[in-house]
């Protein structure tokens, strides 16, 4: 496996008036070369913060990387400087995000926004910048890049938007690729083109890709291996298989039944999970879905539940896996 | 739980009877029409969804249904606790028989307010009660929706997306509506919320015996709810047939696309399934070219398609508006 990013153990807090946020309580995945990591979950799950961190694009105060290694290739990102930062986003590591608007420069044309990015990590003059440009725009399908090239963001729909930010984000071919929620805003017509896109540069350039999304669906259709998070922390990892069809933590297993599908009517009701997720300024003790979770015992609400293995690299943090656990085996039917 | 009584598709059950309604704007750069011609009636107890992309109009519709838009043509015929026609100068006497709940559940509740007053306020309006049932009345239906009584002091801010839309749920139940129109109530929270929402919905239907107008781009949650289902296209009603109708048979092919386009949460499925892939995005409801609103991107589209307008008829068994779907 040609690994391109280790994180290992990592904490993200957030100095707040009202106390320390911590919003992401000990993370570790990897990625490998052309391979699409989904991390899935809620809304304040630490998925995005995890994301961010990794380009090291939160402001750091309030943000504070607590403890934990983050390795990209050959660089230590925890210990990069700013100025190191630079030349490592874009041409290492790129971001594309949920809401393609507000991610261009309304006051520069398209072509003239790409060429920045390309000039910025590679010496080209700007004719050869121009032309890459256009290439760029070529590979993500936008027609008529000549035109196109020179009209501002706002001339463009949500969908071609997402394509210019998917052209930037490849402009200096990075190893990896990070799409924070890249089609939430795209109505599914659309959302369908732009996966469709992200499958072909994947299978074209062997980009390693790590998606962020709530949708079940999404991850479906594109993940290879899919990690879970829930409440700062990844409860369950493994690839799209394992997770879908032999889910061992009851929070997967609970947000997987509370999905309608095609073949459901109305007399069969949906499972709701009770209560909401935990407030990240005090976390509790014990697992994060303790609360919420009808399967929690006594040592769910005081001890952390460590990473048991429930099958080849697949990982779920439930006591329920722990072998004096009486039915830690019926644990993987429905 | 029971299985739903069998739909009631009869004349003289219908709720509200849409006459070739129309709701034009005028725009700097010409008109635009949000919704065009459209012809449907909901009956009494039923949950129609309604369908389509970002800027088909869906929510308009569901706005003009509500009387908050006047319809620029046609006629919209409501037949509930009193018989009238939706319009400006009935508008009162209709808010007392329909509601409307609202996608975000963080701007759609007064930040000054509490939760109490809110859910109070209707009844007011519409001098329902004395105070004491009123406040009597608010613990009811806090409770109703999940809440507890002790929640009708506080305010909307120290509450999850999930609750204020329960707040908004309550609020609408206040004045003992028969009709609802939900516009997109769950896409603006998580998915482990959702369905908490839906069962909610659901729970509230059996109970009140509400009639939904259940607006979405959800797909899935969509068939999930409703009995029926309507297909918009930029301002157009393309397809409308029993949720599993639409769903096994669909004939326009704007639904198939959409329908394939929709990702299913099971790998092997997403693996085998076929996607139809749109080219292009959604044309500009301002200045629509003649003919079939669909034709530009639409894979099966001949001259026919670009010179007239096809209407929405009954073909194998549901109503769809496409030349190309034989009777």
């Amino acid at each position: 496996m040609n690994r391109v990013l280790r994180v290992d153990d990592l904490h993200v807090s957030f100095d707040t008036y009202a106390g320390e946020v911590k919003a992401v309580r000990g993370v570790t995945f990897e990625v490998a070369q052309g391979e699409v990591l989904a991390i899935v979950g809620e809304s304040g799950c630490g998925k995005s913060v995890t994301a961010q961190t990794i380009m090291k694009l939160n402001p750091m105060p309030p943000a504070r990387i607590v403890k934990g290694e983050i390795e990209l290739g050959d660089k230590d990102i925890v210990k990069a400087t700013e100025k190191e930062m630079m030349s490592i986003r874009g041409k290492d590591v790129s971001m594309i995000f949920q809401d393609p608007m507000t991610c261009l420069n309304p006051t520069m044309t398209v072509g003239k926004q790409l060429t920045e990015a390309i000039t910025h990590h590679q010496k080209l003059s700007n004719e050869d910048a121009h032309k890459e440009a256009l290439r760029l725009l070529n590979l993500v399908k936008i027609p008529n890049p000549e035109q196109r090239s020179k009209q501002y963001p706002h001339e463009f729909s949500g969908g071609m938007r997402q394509r210019v930010m998917i052209a930037m984000a490849l402009s200096c071919a990075p190893k990896l690729l990070i799409a924070d929620e890249p089609t939430t805003a795209l109505d599914v017509t659309i959302q369908a083109q732009i996966m469709d896109l992200l499958q072909e540069i994947k299978e074209k350039t062997n980009t390693a890709i790590i998606l962020i999304t709530h949708d079940l669906g999404v991850v479906a259709s594109m993940a290879d291996r899919v990690a879970v998070m829930y409440a700062g922390k990844i409860v369950e990892i493994g690839t799209a298989e394992d997770i879908f069809y032999r889910s061992s933590h009851p929070y997967t297993r609970a947000l997987l039944r509370s999905l309608p599908t095609t073949e459901m009517d109305r007399s069969v009701r949906l499972v709701s999970i009770a209560g909401t997720p935990p407030d990240l300024l005090n976390p509790p003790v014990g697992c994060g879905f303790a609360s919420r979770c009808d399967n929690c015992m006594k040592i769910c609400q005081t001890e952390l539940p460590p990473q048991f293995e429930v099958g080849q690299d697949h990982l779920s943090a439930c006591w329920l896996q722990h072998e004096d656990c009486p039915s830690a085996k019926d644990g993987g039917e429905k | 739980m029971s299985k739903k009584t069998p739909l009631n598709l009869t004349d003289n059950n219908k709720l509200v009877e849409l006459q070739q309604v129309s709701k034009h704007f005028r725009v700097s750069e010409g008109i635009l029409k949000a919704v065009n011609n459209v012809n449907f009636d909901i009956y009494k107890g039923e949950t129609l969804g309604l369908v389509g992309e970002s800027g088909c109009g869906k929510s308009t519709l569901g706005k003009v249904l509500m009387g908050i838009y006047p319809p620029t043509h046609g006629k919209i015929l409501y037949h509930g606790k009193k018989d009238i026609e939706i319009k400006r100068s009935t508008h009162f006497d209709y808010s007392k028989m329909a509601q409307i709940i609202f996608q975000d559940p963080y701007s759609s509740l007064d930040p000054r307010m509490t939760v109490g007053s809110i859910v109070e306020e209707g009844m007011i309006i519409h001098k329902m009660y004395d105070k004491k049932k009123r406040q009597e009345r608010v613990y009811e239906l806090l409770e109703l929706v999940g809440l507890n009584r002790e929640h009708a002091n506080r305010f909307p801010h120290e509450f999850s997306g999930g609750q204020r839309q329960r707040i908004g749920i309550a609020r609408a139940l206040s004045i003992e509506p028969e009709f609802i129109v939900c516009d997109e109530p769950i896409s603006a929270l998580d998915v482990s919320i959702q369905s908490q929402i839906i069962n909610l919905l659901h729970d509230l239907q059996e109970k009140l015996g509400l009639t939904y107008l259940f607006i979405a781009h959800d797909l899935n949650i969509v068939k999930y709810i409703s009995d029926r289902i309507a297909v918009m296209y930029l301002g157009n009603i393309v397809e409308l047939a029993t949720s599993d109708e639409l769903y096994n048979n669909t004939l326009h092919p704007y639904s198939q696309a959409l329908l394939s386009a929709v990702p299913i949460p099971d790998p092997d499925k997403e693996a085998q399934k076929k996607r139809q892939i749109l080219t292009g995005d959604v044309p500009s409801p301002i200045n629509t070219p003649k003919g079939c609103p669909f034709a530009g991107r639409c894979p099966r589209a001949t001259d026919i398609c670009r010179q007239e307008k096809p209407v929405l008829e009954m073909k194998q068994g549901h109503l769809v508006s496409c030349h190309h779907v034989e009777k």
